[in-house]
């Protein structure tokens, strides 16, 4: 037995190593997102109730202990799990149950795109701080975050009710128009750094401009970066983009769900920020670069360097995209309690009318110029 | 032609008439001057001084209730004199009033209260233990309670027992601020009338000892009838809250009445009357509210053996019905009307002779439908149908079918009827004005006679009988019966 | 005839219509009070009810079951006067008034609150011309105590004794109740001389 098992070792050993460490990181890093998102959603209600002269959620004990409401995730969440599950006579059973997981799942595997760290030294062994390094990540996030458009459709059309029939249509038309806003704002970055995988154009973003500006994509495209945050808000339906639901006041896909089904679309919307979050750090915010650091230490222009054992410096990437991330999502809320409703109207005429034709024009604006400027060098 | 002077009352020009006063001429023209003592079925008296008004020329205030108009004159209802003179009496008036509206019954139309809210909002100079104290409650005959204490002594009250009644029982006793109204010794305040006084008190001070505590008075809605006590046919208005009647106030009108009597008051009475029946009752067997029993207790009588009597307890309405029944469903020839007493009025103010209420109504019946009056013979009739207060005279031993309000012994089959406080009807008093009760509360364990009659055709299996009280009307017109009404 | 008042909307300037300069100032207002509110947390008006009281305007300083003050002598000082039961949003007052023989000739037979209705609004406090009605027992109705209340068959039905408070505070304000107080005070005086 234990020959069969060393000689497996011996004969697949890479394989085996790099089973183990893709389950390691898979494990890791989903866990952290999930413990983010319901972190996530009492930092919303929060959030919330600071910015309007509230306390907000702070109830929710143990043995007397409220530590400022942070058990609420954990006593929403039971709270889900025991209320009555229940399944509408007219809905379709099998498409009633999977919308919300097609949902989950479909948000939850864009992460394993998203490199949230250069690579880090274990036992010897170079682990690069990224699920599944493939050359076309950028299109494969694409590609799968698309499939999230099914989630709210599916939820809304075999619910067997009218209204939340209305609501999924118009979930599915606000989000398949954003959807191709969101690519053509992508690829500009992608001619920009001239590469599809997102972990070559974080590393190429540590590079700097004129010496001394870190080459992000928000300094090299800032208005890519301001119609990728508008259509990625879009396309997460939140406000002022939410005319699809409306938590209190529409009447939304999700009408007919409850308990943790009900849970699972919110959870997946939250899980959306983070993802939308998360995007916007790698493509324009540097992803894990912290400025002026390089693999021996910081390089401060035009003075001198402090040199970091590599370790640290891997700890320091995780530790800046991290930080990087959960900014945005707090910023991302505070956009959503600070701006007003627009109409469904609106927000289609803002998207076929002024968004496309704008991604449209900068990218080939940016064509333009790369092709008199001849290639950055980055 | 009479003298018709011109004046000006608040800048704008009137014609008044000759002896008017600037009061009364105020009134007719929609201008409300503040008063206590005056009131227009009264004498006047002048002593409250509530309705001073600035008048040119004159250097003092003048009293506008009993200052004649004359030619020329210009008078100021509000200017700041005016308004200031108002308060000060006010003042006055208020010196030694106990406030205690909340135990008050007048609470809510009081004088007192209203003017105070528009003139007065003055805090009182004189603190509640330095008013001069008076009798509190003293009970003066059946229904009227005094309260010196609330008296503000415009004398209302003094001068109805000497002008309306002609009883005098009342004085001012005392002098200044001890003066109070006192009743003279050995008598009582008993005169039929007595409640009047509780109405026409503007303040608190006599209060109806039969309304006291039973409902603020704020609470009340107000509905227009008339007083079926006797056949004077006064108009009223019933007062009542949650389908409960509480009082009744007359309704003051040119035709008939300005008062009202204590037994026309009182008449609400009957209907929470222990005795109120509130179910079939037929050989003292109870029998709910299904009238089938009552059909099958008459459909055993042959027609000829059923004698009708309209009664004048019921309306032109349920005496229609009841003739039309006989006449057309049981097709019987026996429709009579009872001997009805002379009417006139007794004691020179209301009260009428005739107790009915609606013999002038079934007089006028009977004259255009021809039909015979006052056969005594009851015994020739197997079965009686008429109000309880007829069959007593007319059926004594003989069975029938009776409306009544309340419970009685009589043989025979008793429904309860529904009182003309809880139904609609007209009655034609003894001037002739047909007038009508007005639905104040729901009563709905009794019927109407004509539900019954209604019901009862259909159980004969007539298909002719009036469907609705319209058809009643239509009836009552093409016979031409409405022509002799006024 | 429909009067038709025109409303004029004014224009947006050219730095509104860019919309990002406004979203901007938008967030300028939130993130401040966000700030704000997060360095200095006692600058939340929110008060965390159970646990801190504040004293509310007017006469009902509290409001919490309602309870009828008693005179010196154990009667009740409300007289029905129904200003309460006229008052009352939620119609739950139900006051029947009766005569005694007493100094003051009125007072209730029948004085009930249904609780259940109650909006608790203080306005019976505010109204009582006797200051007879009061909300300070500090209990409130409904609450985790009612559960095993003694209100009443319905749990939340007070009838006049239950709002009977045992408290013998003498107060005495009130218009009829000069006439109580001068009544105890001749008998005080009177008892004295004996």
């Amino acid at each position: 037995m234990q020959d069969i098992l060393l000689n497996l070792w011996i004969s697949h050993k890479t394989q085996i190593v790099f089973v183990i460490e893709s389950f390691l990181k898979a494990t890791i890093f989903l866990n952290g997102i999930m413990a983010f998102t319901a972190l996530l959603t009492l930092g919303e209600r929060k959030v919330s109730a600071l910015m309007q002269d509230r306390i907000g959620p702070n109830r929710a004990s143990i043995f007397g202990l409220t530590l400022g409401g942070l058990f609420h995730p954990i006593a929403d969440g039971i709270k889900l799990l025991t209320k009555e599950d229940f399944i509408p006579e007219k809905a379709d059973k099998v498409f009633f149950t999977i919308a919300p997981i097609i949902g989950l799942v479909s948000v939850l595997t864009c992460f394993a795109f998203i490199p949230f760290g250069n690579h880090i030294e274990i036992l010897g062994h170079k682990v690069r701080l990224l699920i599944a390094d493939i050359d076309s990540s950028v299109f494969m996030i694409m590609a799968i975050s698309s499939m999230a458009i099914y989630s709210p459709f599916m939820g809304g059309y075999f619910s067997g009710n009218n209204f939340a029939f209305l609501g999924a249509m118009r979930a599915a038309a606000q989000m398949i128009s954003y959807e191709s806003v969101i690519g053509l704002s992508l690829i500009p970055m992608l001619i920009i750094y001239s590469s599809a995988s997102m972990s070559e154009i974080v590393v190429k973003q540590g590079n700097l401009l004129m010496a001394f500006i870190p080459a992000w994509g928000i300094f090299l495209q800032p208005l890519s970066f301001l119609i990728f945050l508008t259509a990625a808000v879009a396309e997460n339906k939140r406000t002022p983009f939410d005319v699809v639901e409306g938590e209190s006041e529409i009447v939304g896909y999700f009408i007919e769900y409850s308990s943790m089904r009900f849970g699972a679309f919110m959870f997946a919307e939250f899980v959306e920020i983070i993802l939308v979050s998360m995007l916007s750090v790698t493509f324009f915010l540097g992803g894990w670069q912290v400025p002026y650091l390089s693999e021996n230490g910081f390089n401060f222009p035009f003075s001198s360097a402090i040199s970091i054992p590599p370790i640290i410096v891997s700890l320091l990437q995780v530790a800046s995209f991290a930080i990087k991330t959960a900014l945005f999502s707090v910023f991302l809320l505070i956009v959503r309690w600070t701006l007003p409703r627009m109409r469904f109207d609106q927000i289609m005429s803002f998207c076929w009318k002024f968004l496309l034709p704008l991604a449209l024009a900068n990218l080939f604006i940016t064509a333009l110029i790369l092709r008199y400027l001849g290639t950055v060098r980055l | 032609m009479s003298f018709m002077p011109k004046i000006k009352i608040d800048g704008k020009e009137y014609i008044a008439k000759e002896n008017e006063t600037i009061l009364q001429c105020a009134q007719r023209n929609g201008i409300y001057i503040p008063r206590y003592c005056y009131h227009p079925s009264l004498s006047i008296a002048g002593n409250c001084r509530m309705c001073l008004v600035e008048i040119e020329k004159m250097p003092k205030l003048q009293t506008a209730c009993s200052t004649i108009v004359a030619e020329g004159m210009n008078v100021f209802t509000s200017s700041e004199k005016v308004k200031k003179a108002r308060k000060d009496v006010l003042e006055f008036l208020l010196k030694n009033h106990p406030i205690d509206c909340p135990i008050c019954d007048q609470a809510g139309e009081c004088y007192l209260q209203d003017y105070y809210m528009d003139y007065g909002l003055r805090k009182s100079r004189v603190s509640l233990n330095e008013k001069v104290r008076r009798g509190k409650r003293r009970q003066l005959g059946d229904y009227l309670i005094l309260d010196n204490e609330r008296c503000i002594l415009c004398t209302r009250c003094v001068r109805f027992c000497e002008e309306v009644t002609k009883t005098s029982e009342l004085f001012v006793a005392n002098r200044g601020d001890h003066s109070f109204i006192d009743i003279k010794p050995e008598t009582s305040l008993n005169n039929p009338y007595s409640l009047n006084i509780a109405d026409i008190c503007p303040v608190g001070a006599f209060t109806s000892a039969d309304f006291r505590f039973r409902q603020r008075v704020w609470f009340l809605k107000t509905t227009e009838s008339i007083c079926l006590g006797c056949a004077t046919g006064c108009r009223i208005k019933v007062q009542h809250n949650d389908n409960t009647v509480y009082r009744i106030l007359p309704l003051p009108n040119e035709e008939t009445n300005t008062w009202l009597c204590d037994f026309g008051r009182m008449t609400y009475k009957e209907m929470y009357s222990e005795d109120r029946l509130n179910h079939i009752t037929i050989e003292s067997q109870e029998f709910g509210l299904d009238l089938d029993k009552v059909f099958d207790y008459i459909k055993e009588v042959k027609p000829q053996e059923i004698a009708v009597f309209l009664s004048p307890n019921l309306s032109i309405e349920d005496n229609i019905a009841l003739y039309y029944f006989a006449s057309n469903v049981l097709k019987t020839e026996n429709i009579f009307i009872p001997s009805l007493p002379e009417r006139k009025i007794e004691d020179g103010i209301l009260k009428n002779s005739d107790p009915y209420p609606n013999s002038t109504g079934i007089e006028i019946i009977a004259n255009k439908l021809k039909l015979k009056k006052d056969e005594k013979t009851s015994e020739k009739f197997a079965l009686v149908i008429s109000s309880l207060e007829i069959a007593k005279t007319y059926a004594r031993d003989s069975k029938g079918i009776f409306f009544s309000l309340t419970k009685s012994d009589m043989n025979g089959a008793i429904v309860p009827m529904k009182s003309y406080f809880e139904n609609e009807g007209t009655f034609v008093n003894w001037q002739k004005y047909a007038r009508k009760t007005t639905v104040s509360v729901v009563n709905e364990k009794a019927f109407s006679v004509f539900d019954v009659m209604k019901r009862l055709a259909v159980l004969f299996g007539s298909n002719s009988f009036f469907s609705s009280l319209k058809d009643i009307e239509k009836f009552i017109s093409s016979n031409g019966i409405d022509k002799e009404f006024k | 005839m429909i009067k038709v008042k025109n409303i004029k909307i004014r224009e947006l300037n050219i730095w509104e219509r860019i919309y990002i300069p406004e979203i901007i100032r938008g967030l300028g207002v939130t993130l401040r009070h966000l700030f704000s509110n997060l360095l200095n947390p006692s600058s939340i008006p929110t008060i965390s009810y159970p646990e801190e009281k504040v004293l509310l305007p007017g006469h009902a300083k509290e409001r919490s079951r309602h309870r009828i003050k008693l005179r010196k002598d154990g009667t009740p000082k409300c007289v029905a006067c129904m200003l309460c039961a006229t008052i009352c949003p939620a119609k739950c007052i139900h006051i029947e008034a009766g005569e005694t023989e007493n100094f003051v000739e009125k007072y209730p037979k029948k004085f009930d609150i249904d609780l259940s209705r109650c909006v608790m609004c203080g306005l019976c406090v505010e109204a009582c011309p006797e200051d007879a009605i009061i909300m300070d027992t500090e209990e409130i109705p409904g609450g985790a105590k009612d559960r095993n209340a003694s209100y009443g068959k319905d749990g939340l039905y007070a009838t006049k004794e239950q709002l009977f408070e045992k408290k013998r505070e003498i107060s005495t304000f009130g218009a009829a109740n000069r006439l109580a107080n001068e009544f105890l005070l001749s008998k005080e005086r009177g008892n004295r001389n004996d």
